[in-house]
C-alpha cells in the first residue's frame, strides 16, 4: 500500500512539472519590452562611484549626461548642457543648461545641482575615478587637499554658478579636452546635500536612484536577476519608445546566445564572441552590429631591471618586429580587430590611417640584436591565463623570437599573481590591455608626468608636444601635433602595439535606432524602439 | 548531555581556528578588493583614501580583532565591494539557493532510497544493472556538460524551457518560476541521486544479507513488512551520515548548476565576492559554512542516537 502511495505522489510531482515544462512559457517578447543581457549584474548603481563598466551602463539608463560624444567622431555633443562658449582667455568656459529640466521628483535640476556635483568629485573623500579629469579646474587641488567639511561644501574658485541655468567653469591652464571630461550626470543637491562625502557610496539613496533624471525610472533590481526599469514620461529628450528594459544578469554566456536564438532576449551588448558571428549573422531574426572602441592590447617592455638589454632600443625595435599583426587579427580575431602601430586609434581625430611601423623581417630583427650585441637573450613573458586570445599572441611571439635567437619563456599568472608580478618588474615581456581617452590627447599614458605613465616614459620632446596639443584649440593643428608625438613615441619602441578589437553586439531585428557607440551602450536609448511590438496592453 | 557540551566546546575552537586562518591567508594574498579586477576605473589617491575610510590601511591583528568583536555582535560587516552589510546581500540569495538546493536534495535522496532499495531486493536483475549503469553515467558526466546539453535540448533544440534566470519578472507567477527550475534542478538531481543511490544500495544489501533477515522471512512476514520493519532502519545510519554531511551544500548553493542557469543564488555570489578579495563577505562565508558542516556533524551524531537504540546505552 505505502509503495503504491509514493510511487503515486512521486508521478503527480513530476507530471506536474511535465506539464508546466512542455507549456511555452509567456512570450515577453511581444510587448514593448527590451531585454539585454550582460554577463555581470551592477554593483552600484550610483554614477560618480562606479568603478566597472556594467554599472556605469546601468547607470547611464537613470541618470543624464551633461555633455554627450558623437558615437563616429568622439566630438562633444549638447545634452543637459545645451550650449557652451570658451571666454577670451580660452580658459573659462560658460555652460549652459537646457531650459525646464526637472529631477522625477518634480524638483527644478539646476546649475546648483551642477556646482553641487563638481565639488563632491573634487572633495577629498570622494573616491571614485573622476578627480584626475577634474584637477584641471582653477583651485580643485587646493580644494581638495584642504577639507574643510565633512560634506560637499565650500568653493572652488574656478568654479561659479552664474544663474539657474549658467554656470562658469575656470581652468588654471589652457586644456582642449578638457568640455570631453564632462560627460558624467549631475546628482540631485535638495537629495544628497545633507550627506557626508565619506558616506555617499553607501548611501541608499544613490544605490536605489530614489530620485533620476535620466531616460529610464528604477521599478526593481534584483541582485544577480535583472534591472527593471520603465520610461521616464518626463525625459528632457522625450519619452523614450520603448516602455520598459529588463537588464538581465546571465554569466553564462552560452545561455545568452540560445536565449536570444529562441527570442527571449533583444540584445547581447559589445561581448558577442567572434566565433558566434557567424552563425548569428546567418540569423535573419538578429543583427550584428560592431564599432570600434578605445581600449587596445599591447606588450609591456619592463626596461627597469638592471643589465636588461630591454634598455638598447635595437632590441625592443627587433623585438617589435617579430609578430605578423595582420596575420594575428585575421587568424585569432577572425578580422574583428584592428591593427595598430601606435598609441592613436583609429577612433581619434588625429589618428593616421597611413602611419605604420617598419614592417622589418625576422632577418632584420637578428642583425639589430648582432649590433647590440645580443646574439641570445632569454625573456621572461607574463599573461594572465584564461585569455585565450593572448595566450595565443604569446606562443606566436615565442615562436618568431626563438628564430632570431630569443628564448621566450611564458608564464600564464592567475589575475592576482599577474598584477603582483607587474607591480613587482618582475617580467620581462607582459601582454595586457588598457583604455584610453576620448580625446587624442596622449598625456595621460605617454607625458613624463601623467597618472596613467606606468612605465615611466619619458621624452621632452614627447612631453612638449603633448602640452602644445593640449594648449591649443585649432583641431588641424592638435592633429598634426598627436601625430608628430605618435611618431617619436614609436621610434623609441616602449611598448609593442598589437590591436584595437571591435566590439560586437547581437541585436533582435525588430530593434530599431540602436547606435553601437564606442563609449555608452544605452546612447540615444530614446530613440530606440521594437517595431512591430504591441503596447503593454 | 556531558557529550554535547564537549562537542559544542570543540566546534568553537575550530571556528576560531577557521577564522584566523582565513583572515591571515586572506590578506596575505596579494592585491585589495579594487586592484582584483582588470577593468576597474581608478584613481590613485582616491583609492588610497578608499583604503582610509574602509580602514583596511591598519595592522592585520587590529583589523581581526575589530572584525571578531563586530562578530559577536552579530554584525559580519559591510560588502566592500557592494557597500552593503553582508548579512543583507546573504539574506537576499538564499531563498533563491534553498529553492534549488532543498528540493533536489529531496528529490534525490527520496528516488536514491526507493530505487537503491529496489535494486538490492533484486539483486543482479535488470533493474539493478540498469541502474548501475545509470548511477554510473551519472556520477562520471561532468555535470557543466550535462547542463550544458539539457540547455541544448530543452532551450535550443526544443525551445520549451528558458536557459537562464529565476523567473521572467518581477511579478512572476509560481508556474513561470517552476519552469525555471526544472532544467538547474534536474541537472543537480542526476548527479547527487547517482551519489546516493550506491550507499542506499550498498546499506540495504548489507543489512539483506544478515541472519535476522532470514529468520524474518522464515517467520513468514510479507517482503513489504520486512522492508520498512528491519531493513530500512538497519541501513538507515549510512544513509544519515552522508545525507548529513550534504547539508552544509545546501546553504552554501549549487554553483555550478548556478553558474551554467544564471540561478541567482548564493554560491555565485560567493566566488564573485572571492575572486574579488571582499574580505567581510569571506569571512562570514568561511565561518558560516564552517559552523555548518559542524552542526550537521553533531546532527548526524544525534540522529544515530535517535536511529539506534544501543548507541544510546553507551553514549
Amino acid at each position: 500500500m505505502l509503495w503504491r502511495k509514493i510511487f503515486v505522489s512521486i508521478m503527480i510531482t513530476f507530471s506536474f512539472f511535465f506539464v508546466y515544462g512542455c507549456q511555452k512559457y509567456r512570450d515577453a517578447t511581444d510587448l514593448q519590452i527590451l531585454h539585454v543581457a550582460v554577463p555581470a549584474g551592477p554593483i552600484t548603481l550610483n554614477p560618480l562611484f562606479a568603478r566597472d563598466a556594467i554599472s556605469l551602463e546601468a547607470a547611464s539608463l537613470l541618470h543624464p549626461q551633461l555633455l554627450g560624444t558623437n558615437p563616429n567622431s568622439l566630438e562633444v555633443e549638447p545634452r543637459l548642457f545645451a550650449s557652451w562658449e570658451l571666454q577670451a582667455d580660452n580658459q573659462t568656459y560658460l555652460l549652459s543648461l537646457r531650459e525646464g529640466l526637472r529631477w522625477s521628483d518634480g524638483t527644478p535640476l539646476t546649475a546648483n545641482d551642477v556646482a553641487f556635483t563638481l565639488l563632491l568629485i573634487c572633495h577629498a573623500d570622494y573616491t571614485g575615478w573622476l578627480y584626475p579629469q577634474l584637477s584641471f579646474i582653477d583651485g580643485a587641488d587646493e580644494y581638495r587637499k584642504t577639507r574643510h567639511s565633512p560634506y560637499a561644501q565650500g568653493a572652488i574658485p574656478g568654479i561659479r554658478v552664474i544663474d539657474e541655468h549658467t554656470i562658469a567653469i575656470r581652468l588654471k591652464q589652457v586644456h582642449a579636452p578638457f568640455l570631453s571630461y564632462l560627460t558624467f550626470p549631475p546628482l540631485p543637491a535638495h537629495k544628497l546635500q545633507n550627506v557626508k562625502v565619506a558616506e555617499m557610496e553607501a548611501h541608499h539613496n544613490l544605490r536605489n536612484v530614489a530620485v533620476g533624471a535620466g531616460p529610464y525610472l528604477l521599478t526593481a533590481w534584483r541582485p544577480d536577476e535583472f534591472l527593471h526599469v520603465r520610461a521616464n514620461p518626463d525625459y528632457y529628450l522625450g519619452e523614450p519608445a520603448i516602455a520598459e528594459i529588463f537588464y538581465r544578469f546571465i554569466p553564462n554566456i552560452e545561455a545568452q546566445v540560445i536565449e536570444l536564438l529562441a527570442g527571449k532576449l533583444d540584445l547581447l551588448p559589445t561581448a558577442v564572441k567572434v566565433e558566434d558571428v557567424e552563425m548569428l549573422a546567418a540569423d535573419r531574426q538578429i543583427r550584428v552590429h560592431k564599432n570600434n572602441r578605445l581600449v587596445y592590447d599591447y606588450i609591456a617592455i619592463n626596461q627597469k631591471k638592471e643589465n636588461t638589454p630591454l634598455k638598447d632600443r635595437r632590441v625592443r625595435q627587433a623585438l617589435a618586429m617579430l609578430l605578423d599583426k595582420e596575420e594575428l587579427v585575421a587568424n585569432l580575431l577572425l578580422g574583428y580587430a584592428e591593427v595598430l602601430h601606435g598609441p592613436l586609434l583609429p577612433i581619434h581625430f588625429a589618428y593616421d590611417s597611413d602611419f605604420s611601423q617598419d614592417k622589418g623581417s625576422l632577418p632584420a630583427a637578428r642583425k639589430l640584436l648582432l649590433q647590440a650585441g645580443y646574439p641570445q637573450i632569454k625573456l621572461k613573458m607574463i599573461i594572465n591565463s584564461g585569455n585565450i586570445v593572448r595566450e595565443n599572441v604569446a606562443l606566436l611571439f615565442r615562436e618568431q623570437a626563438a628564430q632570431v635567437g630569443i628564448d621566450v619563456q611564458i608564464h600564464a599568472l592567475e589575475w592576482e599573481a599577474f598584477l603582483a608580478a607587474l607591480t613587482n618588474g618582475d617580467y620581462d615581456l607582459a601582454i595586457l590591455g588598457r583604455g584610453t581617452d576620448a580625446d587624442p590627447d596622449l598625456s595621460y599614458h605617454w607625458h613624463s608626468l601623467g597618472a596613467g605613465n606606468r612605465t615611466a616614459y619619458a621624452n621632452e620632446q614627447v612631453d612638449r608636444l603633448l602640452e602644445e596639443g593640449a594648449a591649443v584649440r585649432d583641431r588641424e593643428m592638435r592633429t598634426e601635433l598627436y601625430r608628430q608625438s605618435q611618431a617619436l613615441i614609436v621610434a623609441d619602441v616602449p611598448i609593442i602595439w598589437l590591436y584595437t578589437r571591435l566590439a560586437i553586439h547581437a541585436a533582435s531585428a525588430d530593434l530599431q535606432g540602436f547606435v553601437a557607440h564606442p563609449e555608452s551602450l544605452f546612447y540615444n536609448v530614446h530613440l530606440w524602439s521594437l517595431v512591430g511590438r504591441e503596447e503593454r496592453p | 548531555m556531558r557529550l554535547l557540551l564537549n562537542r559544542l566546546g570543540q566546534t568553537a575552537i575550530v571556528l576560531f581556528g577557521v577564522t584566523v586562518v582565513t583572515f591571515f591567508m586572506m590578506h596575505s594574498a596579494p592585491g585589495h578588493p579594487l586592484q582584483a579586477n582588470p577593468e576597474l576605473r581608478l584613481d590613485p589617491t582616491a583609492v588610497e583614501r578608499w583604503l582610509e575610510l574602509q580602514e583596511l590601511d591598519g595592522p592585520l591583528p587590529a583589523q581581526y580583532i575589530s572584525w571578531l568583536s563586530r562578530m559577536f555582535r552579530g554584525d559580519f560587516g559591510m560588502s566592500l565591494i557592494y557597500s552593503r552589510p553582508v548579512k543583507e546581500l546573504a539574506l537576499e540569495r538564499l531563498p533563491a539557493t534553498l529553492l534549488l538546493t532543498v528540493p533536489a536534495f529531496l528529490l534525490a535522496l527520496g528516488l536514491a532510497i526507493i530505487c537503491g532499495t529496489w535494486a538490492a531486493l533484486r539483486q543482479g536483475g535488470f533493474a539493478d544493472r540498469l541502474l548501475g549503469l545509470g548511477t554510473l553515467a551519472g556520477l562520471s558526466l561532468p555535470s557543466f556538460w550535462l547542463g550544458i546539453i539539457l540547455m541544448m535540448l530543452f532551450s535550443y533544440g526544443y525551445p520549451w524551457l528558458p536557459a537562464a534566470g529565476m523567473r521572467t519578472a518581477e511579478d512572476s507567477s509560481v508556474s513561470d518560476i517552476l519552469t525555471h527550475l526544472i532544467l538547474p534542478l534536474t541537472m543537480l538531481i542526476v548527479g547527487s541521486f547517482s551519489y546516493y543511490v550506491r550507499y542506499v544500495r550498498y546499506a540495504v544489501s548489507d543489512v539483506l544479507s544478515q541472519d535476522f533477515i532470514r529468520i524474518a522471512r522464515a517467520r513468514g512476514f510479507t517482503e513489504i513488512y520486512i522492508v520498512f520493519r528491519h531493513v530500512l532502519p538497519n541501513a538507515s545510519l549510512p544513509i544519515v551520515t552522508v545525507a548529513a554531511l550534504s547539508l552544509p551544500l545546501l546553504f552554501t548553493g549549487a554553483l555550478v548548476a548556478e553558474y551554467v542557469f544564471s540561478w541567482p543564488g548564493i554560491g555565485r555570489w560567493i566566488i564573485i565576492s572571492t575572486m574579488a578579495r571582499d574580505y567581510p563577505v569571506i569571512m562570514a562565508v568561511n565561518l558560516s559554512t564552517a559552523a555548518l558542516v559542524a552542526l550537521s556533524n553533531l546532527l548526524a551524531d544525534l540522529l544515530y542516537l535517535l536511529i539506534d537504540p544501543r548507541l544510546r546505552i553507551k553514549a
